[in-house]
């Protein structure tokens, strides 16, 4: 089994890809219009991506500012990062690389 | 002819597609078409944001701030700014959790008068009805 940090920069989609996906250590990483999973509840209800067992989930400040939401909006199992954290987890943290 | 109503449909989230500033810059640009229209003929445009599109009227919007291009905030104000109807699916903010008090409300910052409305999936189907042209993004 791999490290396997996941770049999640969609909002809808890609989610087939990623319930399929297994590793053994999953860090899901939204950027983009992924930045979604971690701020929308829809119906009420967090994004099904937030429930993939086992994963850590981050998502990156500058894409969910430029969104127009903040920290207070970010779901509690999601840590926000920077660019700079991104680069500490590729390198420190997993192996290797999926962008869905 | 008269007025050639033209209704555009946003429907897809900000910033990964070009898609709804396509839709803003279009509508925006529509007005112009008229110097090819015969005297007392006009271009009358209304935007609508449906669907995920709805995300698009998200508030304070930093993408000047992070990235260094304009906002899809912006351009909405824009919009408000050139008397540009502004609607938004009610239905589908509450589906996603948004209030009005998380979105862009109006442009007063820019001098705008007009406002953001907040409408009913069946008052932009009654729309859509209405238009001459449909045009999605």
């Amino acid at each position: 089994m791999m490290k396997l940090a996941v770049f999640l920069s969609d909002w809808r989609r890609t989610e087939d890809s990623f319930e399929r996906m297994k590793a053994e250590k999953m860090g899901v990483i939204l950027v983009g219009n992924g930045v979604y999973h971690a701020v929308v509840k829809e119906n009420g209800k967090d994004s099904p991506v937030l429930s993939k067992a086992g994963a850590n989930f981050y998502v990156l400040s500058d894409d969910l500012t430029t969104r127009g939401f903040t920290a207070a909006n970010v779901n509690s199992k999601v840590k926000i990062v920077s660019y700079g954290d991104i680069v500490d987890l590729i390198m420190n943290d997993y192996e290797k690389m999926a962008w869905i | 002819m008269g007025a050639v109503n033209l209704l555009f449909v946003v429907q897809r989230p900000p910033y990964k597609s070009e898609n709804p500033r396509l839709a803003l810059t279009h509508a925006i640009a529509s007005q112009t078409a008229e110097i090819y229209m015969d005297d007392g003929d006009s271009v009358v445009p209304i935007i609508v944001f449906v669907g995920d599109g709805v995300l698009n009227v998200v508030k304070d919007q930093q993408a000047m701030k992070v990235y260094g291009v304009t906002s899809t905030e912006s351009h909405i104000k824009s919009c408000l700014l050139i008397d540009l109807p502004v609607w938004v699916c009610k239905e589908d903010m509450t589906r996603l959790g948004l209030k009005e008090e998380n979105m862009i409300t109006d442009a007063e910052d820019m001098g705008a008068e007009l406002k953001t409305k907040f409408v009913s999936f069946a008052d932009i189907q009654k729309e859509m009805e209405s238009v001459k042209h449909l045009l999605f993004f």
